[in-house]
């Protein structure tokens, strides 16, 4: 399996407090990670180390080898070309107060991948396609994107991260808010998206991590504990800590 | 004499309470949860018995009792008396109130000290009578209210209602008083409107308030065309936000999203400083700094300037609004979730191009709240434009010369020496009800706005 993401003794501070403790993991490209744990075991905040997210918390420090496809992120990629190489899907659905349309044609706009209003329009619809979005609202565009349901909002930020072409795509916990019926539309959204995509995914829910995700990690009290193929995991984790948490002992 | 009433009913309250307290305490021997209220529910309810009825009876004297004294001193005086015109015997019942009371009268005259000797002897009945008829309502009222304590008394219900009567009244003497002041702008204004034309004042182009004093003088026709004070009004109100919009916005979004915290902890203070300088400070800063080295200026590159000009007054007073805008904006840009600002940083956006494509554009309603905030302050500032903008009513958009705005005309019509009932005076109040009417549309507008802003993010 090609990796896309190589992390070498990552650790990420919040002023004296360390939040996760020398994490060396590796992202597999056109497969789903997730990575689990309890809270507060520093899953999110690995996860915003990959589009350097912490970068916008005043008190967070990152250090550590992050690489992707073999680039240093902190050195050799500028932060804006990594974010748009490394879209973000976060916990609450966050459209902007724009509409539907112009949600998802802010990032392309944005980078310069369109300027004419007919491509900008093709990849509004393709983006919104491959969100399972298009049937839905392909009628009222212009309408704002806060007005859609909640399902629907998250299904529009992930469209909206597709949007610029991204190689990898970062899941915070995207279903923690939703209802069953559009966590499960969402769910196999992840599973279309795996096809072209590498995605990392935060969540909480153990079902979930074992029906979208190929590989796993388990995160406790910001160490790795461990990491390996999601069947591996959830059947013959190696360290009791990991088999605690997967039959619900703590957690 | 008021003084003692207020002792003694304090001190029949608070006997009031304890008893109302203790009593309730008795009556159920001590043990609380058979009573419907606390103990000190007790209390209150008979102190407001004791203490409002006498309060009440209190207020109503203090306002009837001069008219009945009035009353009663008329009734006895001379025909000379009595025939005076309402506003000559206005001053002649002053005159007899200050002398009974040892104040200052502007004149002595026999019908005035033996009207005062009338006055003083039914004053001190009328005080005495007071201070017992109240001290014995208070103590009715305690009595009454102690005997009505049992165990069922839903004595909370009752404080809890009468406080919540007290809240409304609070509330209500703010909306009573703004009234009060439109009611009073607009009765003077309708008898300035009775001399000259409503539609001469609004649309006349020529401002020059000086009426004649006195019959055989030789004074100005008088003429109060309003426009070119208004025009003045809006070129100074225009340049200072010319200076305040784009500088207290700036500084708004550098505070919010690009100072470090140990930067903002340190301007944010410092900008409310520039709040917390006087009016009258900013005005001779004005007069004696900004002027003197704008005319210098101009005069170096050819430019007349004059020593009183728009431009000094405007910009200075747009560095007084800047606080006014930058903690407004600062509030509003704030208040923009930090989920779109990840959103928007996640699909590889700048700071700027953040601030520029989502920021602003869901702060924008609130903004222009703060600046039409703003504009309404800068209308009704007084201070700096007396000092530094002079008073000749130019019909001018030339910022190098000297306007007037509203409120100074506002300000020297008044102080002068002439009758109040002239023209000239009473344009005063026509002024300041136009500008009242501008600024309540602003300050609506701009409510109404920011009102839309809220409801984006609920």
């Amino acid at each position: 399996m090609e990796m896309k993401f190589t992390t070498k003794n990552v650790n990420v501070y919040y002023g004296d407090a360390q939040a996760i403790n020398n994490v060396s993991l590796d992202i597999p490209d056109r497969a789903v990670m997730a990575m689990i744990g309890p809270s507060g075991c520093g899953k999110s905040t690995y996860l915003r180390c990959l589009n350097r997210m912490n970068d916008t918390i005043p008190i967070a420090r990152v250090d550590g080898d992050i690489r992707l496809d073999g680039h240093d992120i902190h050195s050799e990629i500028d932060v804006v070309h990594l974010r748009a190489r490394v879209g973000m899907v976060f916990q609450k659905p966050n459209p902007f107060p724009k509409s539907i349309f112009d949600n998802i044609a802010y990032g392309p706009k944005l980078h310069g991948i369109a300027t004419k209003k007919s491509d900008l329009e093709a990849i509004v619809e393709e983006s919104l396609q491959k969100a399972g979005l298009w049937n839905e609202v392909k009628d009222r565009l212009g309408s704002p994107g806060t007005g859609l349901s909640g399902g629907q909002q998250q299904r529009l930020c992930i469209a909206r991260a597709i949007a610029v072409s991204p190689e990898v795509i970062l899941m915070d916990e995207p279903c923690s808010a939703l209802d069953p019926i559009a966590t499960a539309k969402i769910e196999e959204l992840i599973d279309e998206l795996r096809q072209n995509y590498c995605i990392a995914i935060v969540t909480h829910s153990m079902q979930q991590a074992a029906r979208v995700s190929q590989r796993t990690a388990f995160f406790h009290l910001g160490d790795l504990v461990e990491s390996g193929p999601t069947t591996e995991i959830f059947t013959n984790p190696k360290d009791q800590r990991t088999q605690d948490y997967i039959t619900g002992r703590f957690g | 004499m008021f003084l003692w009433i207020a002792v003694a009913l304090l001190l029949i309250i608070m006997g009031a309470y304890y008893t109302g307290r203790g009593r309730a305490v008795s009556s159920v021997s001590g043990n609380y949860t058979a009573l419907h209220s606390l103990p000190s529910y007790h209390g209150y309810y008979v102190a407001l018995w004791a203490g409002l009825p006498a309060f009440i009876l209190s207020i109503i004297w203090f306002f009837v009792a001069p008219q009945v004294l009035e009353g009663i001193v008329l009734s006895q005086a001379p025909e000379s008396v009595t025939s005076l015109p309402p506003e000559r015997l206005q001053v002649f019942m002053a005159d007899v109130a200050a002398i009974a009371q040892g104040g200052i009268p502007s004149q002595v005259t026999p019908e005035r000290e033996a009207a005062a000797e009338i006055y003083g002897s039914y004053l001190s009945v009328s005080n005495w009578l007071m201070f017992a008829v109240a001290i014995s309502l208070a103590v009715a009222g305690l009595t009454y209210g102690r005997a009505r304590i049992r165990p069922r008394l839903r004595a909370r219900n009752s404080v809890e209602s009468m406080v919540n009567l007290v809240l409304i009244i609070c509330s209500t003497i703010a909306i009573l008083t703004t009234v009060g002041i439109v009611f009073s702008l607009l009765f003077e204004a309708l008898r300035f409107f009775a001399r000259v034309p409503f539609t001469d004042f609004l649309f006349g182009l020529q401002w020059s308030p000086q009426t004649a004093i006195r019959a055989d003088q030789v004074g100005g026709s008088g003429e109060f065309g309003a426009v070119p004070i208004f025009a003045g009004t809006f070129l100074i109100t225009l340049i200072a936000m010319f200076v305040a919009v784009p500088i207290g916005l700036m500084s708004a979004i550098y505070l919010s999203d690009y100072a470090s915290n140990s930067v903002r902890s340190v301007v944010k203070p410092i900008l409310e400083i520039l709040a917390g300088v006087p009016t009258v400070v900013y005005g001779f800063f004005a007069a004696l700094t900004v002027a003197p080295t704008l005319r210098a200026w101009g005069g170096s590159i050819g430019l007349d300037v004059a020593s009183e000009s728009a431009l000094a007054a405007g910009l200075v007073m747009g560095v007084m609004i800047i606080p006014f805008v930058s903690s407004l904006s600062d509030d509003v840009i704030n208040a923009v979730p930090q989920s779109l600002r990840d959103a928007s940083a996640g699909l590889g956006a700048t700071n700027s191009e953040t601030i520029r494509q989502v920021i602003l554009p869901a702060a924008l309603p609130g903004i222009v709240g703060a600046i039409l905030l703003a504009v309404s302050r800068a209308i009704g500032e007084t201070m700096i434009v007396v000092m530094a903008a002079g008073l000749a009513a130019n019909l001018t958009a030339n910022p190098l010369e000297a306007v007037t705005t509203v409120t100074v005309q506002i300000v020297t019509l008044l102080v002068g020496d002439q009758e109040f009932d002239s023209a000239k005076t009473l344009a005063a109040f026509a002024l300041g009800l136009t500008l009242f009417a501008v600024t309540l549309v602003l300050n609506v507008i701009a409510l109404r706005i920011v009102q839309r802003y809220r409801e984006k993010y609920d």
